[in-house]
């Protein structure tokens, strides 16, 4: 395994012309799974540990080895996979797919490891706090060792080929705002550590995140006015921070089904008075309550509609609407989910 | 089937809540009301409807504290936005929409950043403490990135407002955290952080060769975190820290009051929720630590919660004779005289399955609200509108 540190240094700043192009570009599933880095947001109960778990469903069926990472550590993302959680070592949980989980310490404790050759020991623990507190008041650290542990896994090595260890790594970010300084670290950190063996590992993992056609991102919506106008802003900012690509939107619970006039006809027919009584027998009970769900399910077709209208105008990316699952276990849903996806981005 | 004739999402709006006690009159002669929950249950929204019916059940001068831009409420509550300033909501307009308010209705929103700036004013010894502070490049930053400083700016402004006693009653919106439990904790991890032993250590300050004044222990510790770090960032970081230790007495005298305010029988505390599966389960936590915390839960608000109709027996067996029957389509078309394609059959029931699968979760969900123990409960209906307009928060106000 060579160590990412020995590795030339090369920034690689895409053209404007490059970026635009790959900005614009329709993309379509197999486009996305080509991409070596996909960092999936949103904001909270956006549905992101369940769309990363069916990219990276998708992606393993496609035969790539892909391995999710899950940065909240709250183990959502291996529930998505129908697994136990995971730990800081990649777990296979399903075939050609593994599962980490990010936790601050034991990312520090192996940060140091691999780049610096520290022994892991227990006497790091004053360093650590030390670390820990310089980390939360100078953004960069901290948000490096999330970002340092993903670029370092893009790097690794199988020791025999020499060929990549994954094909794939999708990251589960954390909320919102987190999940941005996480992106915007590497250019946070190249501002404020102008010395120090740090600075290396920065740029190469800053132009990593840079590169559109290795990195991109999936930005997660609902249908509800807030998650909607956080999605358009955390965009405008991923942007404008970091640097990072963002190729597609996601709008999660889309209820893209129309209530008709021939459904509407259906029903008053049904609760007319003169059939009332006939399609009550016939059915095994009133239909008089379905109207709510009749109701219910236009208004949330227009509100769908109304907010996937402002994500396209806003966006300059394609918007897909992924439809509301309700089975009740993680796999099952997630597999429904990823055949959505596959269906809707073919 | 046993419903009436006219049981409709809308007709069941009106029907009586769980709970019949106005929560504006019972929350009504508190000083403080403090909404807490997980982000996306539709706080801010409880918080303005809150504050709605406390002004229209006491005459008390009531100011609804929001933290989130979101620029529709300014829109629903009738005015072009909301600021750092409170605006008065205008009592004609509310009228207009169906409340009649007998107090006052004001709404601001705050201001991160000024909050953060005057708390260091306030609790520097000196003028030139709080502009080398305000001055250094990790000031910000910190106030960005420190878990909790979000929470505890607003613990501040609240604390200010009640403390210059213009307004009966503050309802606040609290900030939407990962953990709700953020905002408890603020004033005490503040006052660890600036009161730190570590503090100590670094702010004893880098020499060109690494750190000087060190204990021998932490010495290696030190030369290795600057190897990695560059000594230029320690540099900021200790001469930030050594100002920020002169702060240490105001903060820690700031944290006892504002835990004292937070305990007062004066504060109540509302926990907002939605039956989701993760919201529920930090809103259960939530009210956990309350206790723990010796802070009063008065309140719990189950937001979005399907219609009763949704359970209805007869529904769901007319819902999946619609969809499970293969002859049903073509039964219905002789009897209605109407043309009914198997497909469109099909759709109408299952919507209603689908409601009815979420509707049955909500129920055992709400079985476990027993647990937190003996405060009302009151449970917001899933409109079949968005809130978006004054008429909407209305409604939610009402059903408070």
């Amino acid at each position: 395994m060579s160590s990412p540190a020995d590795t030339p240094q090369r920034s690689w700043r895409p053209s404007t012309a490059v970026r635009s192009a790959v900005a614009g570009e329709r993309i379509d599933l197999a486009t996305l799974l080509r991409r070596r880095v996909i960092f999936v947001v949103g904001k909270g109960g956006t549905g992101r540990s369940t769309m990363t778990a069916a990219l990276a469903l998708l992606a393993a069926r496609a035969g790539k080895r892909v391995l999710a990472i899950d940065v909240d550590a709250k183990g959502d993302l291996a529930a998505a996979l129908g697994s136990p959680p995971a730990g800081f070592a990649p777990r296979v949980v399903q075939h050609n797919l593994s599962v980490l989980e990010l936790r601050t310490d034991e990312s520090f404790q192996e940060y140091l490891n691999i780049y610096f050759k520290v022994p892991r020991v227990t006497r790091l623990t004053p360093l650590a706090r030390v670390f820990d507190f310089i980390a939360t008041g100078v953004p960069g650290p901290r948000d490096m060792l999330v970002v340092g542990k993903i670029a370092y896994e893009e790097r690794r090595k199988e020791a025999g080929s020499g060929s990549p260890v994954w094909d794939l790594i999708l990251v589960d970010c954390a909320a919102g705002g987190q999940a941005e300084s996480h992106l915007a670290a590497p250019k946070a950190m190249l501002t404020l550590v102008r010395g120090g063996l740090i600075r290396a590992q920065v740029e190469w993992i800053d132009a990593l995140i840079r590169d559109p056609r290795r990195t991109t991102t999936v930005l997660c919506a609902l249908p509800e006015e807030m998650p909607v106008v956080e999605a358009i802003e955390l965009h405008e900012r991923l942007r404008r921070g970091s640097g990072v690509a963002v190729d597609l939107c996601l709008l999660n619970r889309a209820a893209d089904e129309p209530v008709t006039a021939s459904h509407r006809r259906l029903m008053s027919a049904m609760t007319e008075s003169e059939h009332a009584d006939a399609v009550s027998e016939r059915l095994g009970g009133s239909p008089r309550p379905l109207e709510a769900g009749v109701d219910l399910q236009a208004h949330l077709y227009d509100t769908t509609a109304r907010y996937l209208r402002q994500l396209r105008t806003k966006l300059s990316m394609p918007v897909v609407p992924v439809p509301f699952i309700v089975d009740r276990t993680g796999l099952t849903t997630t597999r429904a989910v990823a055949d959505a996806l596959n269906g809707r981005l073919s | 089937m046993t419903a009436g004739e006219n049981v409709t999402v809308r007709e069941r709006r009106r029907s009586p809540r769980s709970e019949p006690a106005g929560l504006g009159r019972r929350l009504g002669s508190l000083d403080v009301v403090i909404c807490c929950g997980s982000g996306g249950v539709g706080k801010t929204t409880v918080s303005a409807a809150l504050g709605m019916a406390i002004a229209a059940a006491e005459d008390k001068r009531v100011l609804v504290l929001t933290v989130d831009p979101a620029r529709r409420l300014a829109t629903a509550l009738g005015i072009k936005g909301i600021g750092a300033e409170p605006v008065r909501i205008p009592k004609a307009r509310l009228r207009r929409a169906g409340i009649t308010i007998a107090g006052d209705l004001e709404a601001a929103m705050l201001d991160m950043k000024q909050a953060w700036d005057r708390m260091i004013e306030r609790y520097s010894p000196d003028r030139a403490t709080a502009q080398r502070i305000l001055r250094n490049p990790l000031y910000q930053r910190i106030t960005d990135s420190f878990v909790g400083s979000h929470e505890y700016a607003a613990i501040e402004a609240l604390y200010e407002l009640h403390d210059a006693g213009e307004y009966d009653c503050i309802v606040v919106d609290t900030p939407p955290s990962r953990n709700a439990l953020d905002f408890l904790e603020a004033p005490s991890r503040l006052t660890d952080y600036v009161g730190s032993r570590l503090l100590s250590l670094l702010s004893g300050g880098p020499s060109r060769f690494g750190f000087r004044a060190m204990n021998f222990a932490a010495a290696p510790f030190l030369r290795l975190a600057d190897r990695l770090l560059g000594a230029e960032v320690l540099a900021e970081v200790s001469d930030f820290v050594r100002q920020l230790q002169l702060l240490y007495d105001g903060i820690q005298g700031r944290a006892r009051s504002v835990y004292r305010l937070l305990r007062s029988p004066q504060t109540g505390f509302v926990v907002v929720t939605t039956l989701e599966q993760g919201p529920f389960t930090e809103a259960e936590f939530f009210c956990t630590k309350l206790r723990e915390f010796k802070m009063p839960l008065r309140a719990m608000v189950v937001n979005r919660v399907l219609p009763e109709v949704f359970r209805d027996p007869g529904g769901v067996a007319a819902a999946t004779t619609l969809v499970e029957d293969s002859k049903v389509a073509k039964w219905l078309s002789d009897e209605l005289h109407v043309r009914v394609a198997a497909e469109t059959a099909r759709f109408v029931g299952s919507i209603f399955l689908t409601r009815n699968t979420l509707a049955n979760r909500e129920t055992r969900q709400l079985a476990k609200l027993g647990r937190i123990g003996d405060v009302p409960v009151v449970r917001i209906p899933l409109f079949s509108e968005e809130v978006s307009e004054l008429e909407g928060l209305v409604r939610i106000a009402k059903a408070l």
